[in-house]
């Protein structure tokens, strides 16, 4: 009787961090997608002689509230000929591998839902699956736009992927460790970017800003040609689950950014916790800058840098690393 | 003339016959008959001449099919004309020699029910299929059944070995409402079809059916960027039909705010094109100088977008000192911010690799298309009807024309910057020797009565060369009235173009054109 107490003890302490862990990474996926609304809006604004929102809201900071309740309230519209489950389940699908990635990333020191021992891996892994999520939407939609989005951004995200995983192997050879924060912990005596990892920090970002779809490289959704691409189709809540995924998916990249190569939460005077945003908030900043400011790219140019530039870069950095510390 | 002896050389049954062209605007007109129209185009096109309009009037009598063949390297312009029976009309194709006949002879058809004997796609360009007459014939004449076949609007079908994509009507590359149906293979365009249209308003019948001070405003509409071009296109063709003589001091703020048209059409031009590329940011700058032009227009004309500023003989009213201020202030602005575009966008890699020896014309291209302006420019032409046939003050002003080599997209963006920044000379120029004095003749009737007789005349739009074909039969009503817009022509070398391109070239490549879809659907 005594040990079922304990087990159940146990396992209702775990459970009960899982669900407040989620509750919490809930929490920050939507206040920051709602952050970031406003931010890329102010940011474009201010990058276009404008102003952006300021009518909701001191400075419109109510804004994304109204854009959210807007898209709440909105009827949800199937059109007649889609896939129905395909196109009722892309929105949801999109939205899962966003939320198990956040379970990994330390915020803080002691801040983190879970700390598992091959966390990149997690991250990986589900990060790839949004593709399919992609591809279930742009099949389901049944539209001619939707479904070349979809066949780009699988293409794309298969060539991105490779030369993201190559620039995050060095780090973890020299943190000797796959979990997120050993590796941030490995950081104390000094940035990876500084040791010897700056360009394997910015072949992660170049990489990562097209996992992300998000300009130059935003083909998969390419206003000009193709309309909207693959969430054509989608409108009201379904449309801002897309675009929730959209933001939180950049915020992600950044924050693996800040982890493998920027030191995480360490930093003087502050705490942890807001060193960690300002550095992800910046890059953030920065994937906001390069879309305000660069065109588009053409696919085989995407690729073709990928495959003919990125990747042989990455590799080359990975053996000098992998020699380096083996000697 | 050379040319007439030659054609007497080559054709002996033709009379050639040389015409003012004061006042037709035309040197040779030349009666030609059904079997040897083939032969004649086909002489033309070895001769380099391009088919500058090929048009149709209705006598009643009988239907005058009017070709107009013109050269690129000099002043030389010759009607063709091709009398047809009413009760059946039908004409040899010339479709097959000059491209851009296809389009012309399609238009034809739809418009008059002239079938063209051998043309490979005889449907409707502009019109839908519930009409059942000819608009532009003088009398009523129902569609007959073996035509309402033809006339079906295209509607593609699903093919094993591609699939049909709609670029168009609504879709954000494609400005406004212009359908391209394009047949892809994965990334390629293996056919593109121009489907027009969605804009068609029949200005061409309106002119029947108003006097000539009444047709003012229609000119604006066609090409709302490029309004006081195409305002000033009408007012010019008419003064020449009737002999009015125009004051200095109009002519040369014709000429200024003219080019401040043409300035403001190229700025949003700019914004659009670069904006196709995915850059966004670019559009809020231009418009933003953009602006500038329009406020002082406003001030002038009373209108931002759809001027009606010219008036038979002169001006709606003169300029102040304000006008001749805010423009000085506004060259200087743009000037500076031209260096600030240079660095931001010409050197950009992405752009530059997006653009550069994409959509490349060779030399033949304005020849089968008859295609002007920039695009004509880029190719090395310095074609510009500003010299080749001047209008209000340009042959008293000194001016570059910008040329491109390549003639490819990224020249065609040069080009047009080149241009903005010669027409901001043009205006420098044309302020500092403004003449004083009156801004309208004397004497203009109040119901214009033009003379018996036909003329052709030719601006320099933003987009490139403006035609207007005007038949007068001495009443205050144009007896037909043609508009030749280039548009029209520059578009139709997409589909040839496009013709294995990847769709985003072929993006860029309809961006780098500058169409405006009213324009081009009259």
């Amino acid at each position: 009787m005594c040990t079922l107490d304990n087990i159940i003890q146990i396992i209702g302490k775990e459970v009960a961090r899982l669900i407040l862990g989620l509750i919490g990474v809930l929490v920050v996926v939507v206040v920051n997608a709602l952050v970031l609304t406003w931010v890329e809006r102010k940011v474009s604004g201010h990058m276009q002689r404008r102003i952006g929102p300021k009518e909701v809201g001191p400075y419109g900071l109510i804004q994304p509230f109204a854009d959210g309740l807007k898209l709440l309230a909105k009827e949800l519209l199937t059109p007649a000929n889609v896939d129905k489950p395909l196109y009722y389940l892309a929105p949801v699908i999109v939205f899962i591998p966003v939320l198990v990635s956040f379970i990994v990333i330390p915020f803080d020191g002691f801040l983190q839902v879970k700390d598992i021992n091959v966390g990149i891996l997690v991250i990986l892994a589900f990060s790839s699956l949004s593709v399919l999520s992609i591809l279930i939407a742009g099949w389901g939609s049944n539209n001619k736009y939707s479904l070349i989005g979809a066949t780009r951004s699988v293409a794309q995200n298969i060539a991105y992927e490779i030369p993201l995983l190559l620039t995050l192997l060095p780090v973890v050879f020299m943190a000797n460790s796959l979990s997120l924060r050993d590796i941030v912990e490995a950081q104390r005596e000094g940035w990876f970017v500084w040791r010897w990892q700056f360009f394997a920090f910015l072949i992660y970002f170049i990489a990562a800003t097209a996992e992300t779809n998000r300009t130059p490289f935003d083909l998969p959704e390419a206003e000009s040609e193709l309309v909207a691409g693959f969430h054509t189709e989608f409108s009201g809540m379904r449309f801002a689950l897309f675009f929730l995924a959209e933001y939180t998916n950049i915020f992600i990249a950044s924050a693996i950014a800040t982890t493998f190569f920027l030191g995480g939460y360490l930093g003087p005077v502050l705490p942890g916790v807001v060193w960690f945003f300002i550095k992800t908030y910046f890059l953030v900043f920065v994937i906001m800058w390069f879309r305000w400011t660069f065109p588009r790219v053409r696919f085989d140019q995407l690729l073709n840098f990928s495959w003919k530039i990125l990747i042989p870069v990455a590799f080359a950095n990975l053996i000098v690393t992998g020699g380096i510390l083996k000697l | 003339m050379e040319i007439s002896t030659k054609i007497k050389e080559s054709f002996p049954s033709l009379e050639p016959k040389e015409c003012p062209y004061e006042q037709n605007g035309y040197h040779l007109s030349i009666e030609a008959t059904k079997s040897n129209i083939v032969d004649i185009a086909r002489f033309f096109i070895k001769e380099d001449f391009y088919l500058a309009d090929l048009c149709c009037v209705d006598y009643i009598d009988y239907l005058e099919l009017v070709y107009f063949f013109s050269k690129h390297d000099k002043l030389l312009r010759i009607k063709v004309t091709l009398k047809i029976d009413p009760e059946k009309p039908s004409a040899p194709t010339i479709s097959h020699i000059y491209n851009i006949a296809h389009w012309f002879e399609r238009e034809i058809h739809e418009f008059f029910g002239v079938l063209f004997d051998g043309h490979p796609f005889m449907v409707y360009l502009f019109l839908h299929d519930q009409i059942d007459f000819y608009p532009l014939r003088k009398k009523q004449v129902p569609v007959p059944d073996e035509d309402k076949r033809l006339l079906n609007s295209f509607k593609p079908e699903e093919q094993e070995d591609g699939f049909f994509l709609n670029l168009g009507p609504q879709h954000p590359s494609t400005h406004g409402v212009l359908r391209v149906v394009v047949k892809m293979n994965g990334e390629y365009i293996l056919e593109a079809i121009p489907v027009l249209g969605y804009l068609h308003r029949m200005h061409e019948k309106m002119a029947e059916n108003r006097t000539y001070q009444q047709f003012y405003p229609n000119a604006a509409r066609m090409d709302y960027l490029g309004a006081l071009n195409f305002n000033l296109g009408y007012v010019t063709t008419v003064e020449k039909l009737c002999g009015i003589e125009v004051p200095e001091r109009a002519q040369y703020i014709r000429t200024i705010t003219c080019e401040l048209n043409r300035i403001s059409s190229h700025l949003l031009w700019l914004g659009a094109f670069l904006a196709d590329l995915g850059g966004l940011t670019p559009f809020l700058y231009t418009f933003d100088d953009r602006e500038q032009i329009l406020d002082i227009l406003e001030a002038v004309t009373g209108s931002r977008l759809t001027y009606s500023y010219f008036r038979f003989g002169g001006l709606f009213n003169d300029v102040d000192d304000n006008f001749v201020d805010g423009v000085k202030k506004f060259i200087n602005r743009l000037r500076s911010r031209f260096s600030m575009y240079d660095r931001l966008v010409t050197g950009n890699v992405i752009f530059i690799n997006r653009v550069k020896d994409i959509g490349v014309m060779d030399r033949s291209y304005p020849i089968r298309y008859g295609c002007s302006g920039p695009v004509i420019r880029s190719i090395g032409i310095p074609f510009d009807m500003r010299k080749h046939e001047p209008y209000a003050a340009y042959d008293r002003i000194d001016f570059k024309i910008a040329t491109g080599t390549n003639a490819d997209n990224m020249d065609r963006y040069l080009v047009r910057i080149q241009e903005m920044e010669n027409s901001l000379d043009i205006i420098e120029k044309a302020l500092k020797e403004l003449p004083t004095g009156p801004i309208k003749a004397d004497k203009i009737p109040k119901k214009l009565k033009p003379p018996k007789g036909d003329i052709y005349h030719t601006i320099e739009s933003p987009r490139g060369e403006l035609g207007i074909y005007i038949v007068s039969d001495e009443s205050d009503v144009p007896y037909r009235m043609r508009w030749r817009v280039p548009s029209y022509s520059n578009l139709m070398t997409f589909p040839e173009l496009a013709k294995g391109t990847l769709i985003a070239d072929a993006i860029a490549t309809l961006g780098s054109y500058d169409l405006v879809i009213p324009e081009i659907d009259r």
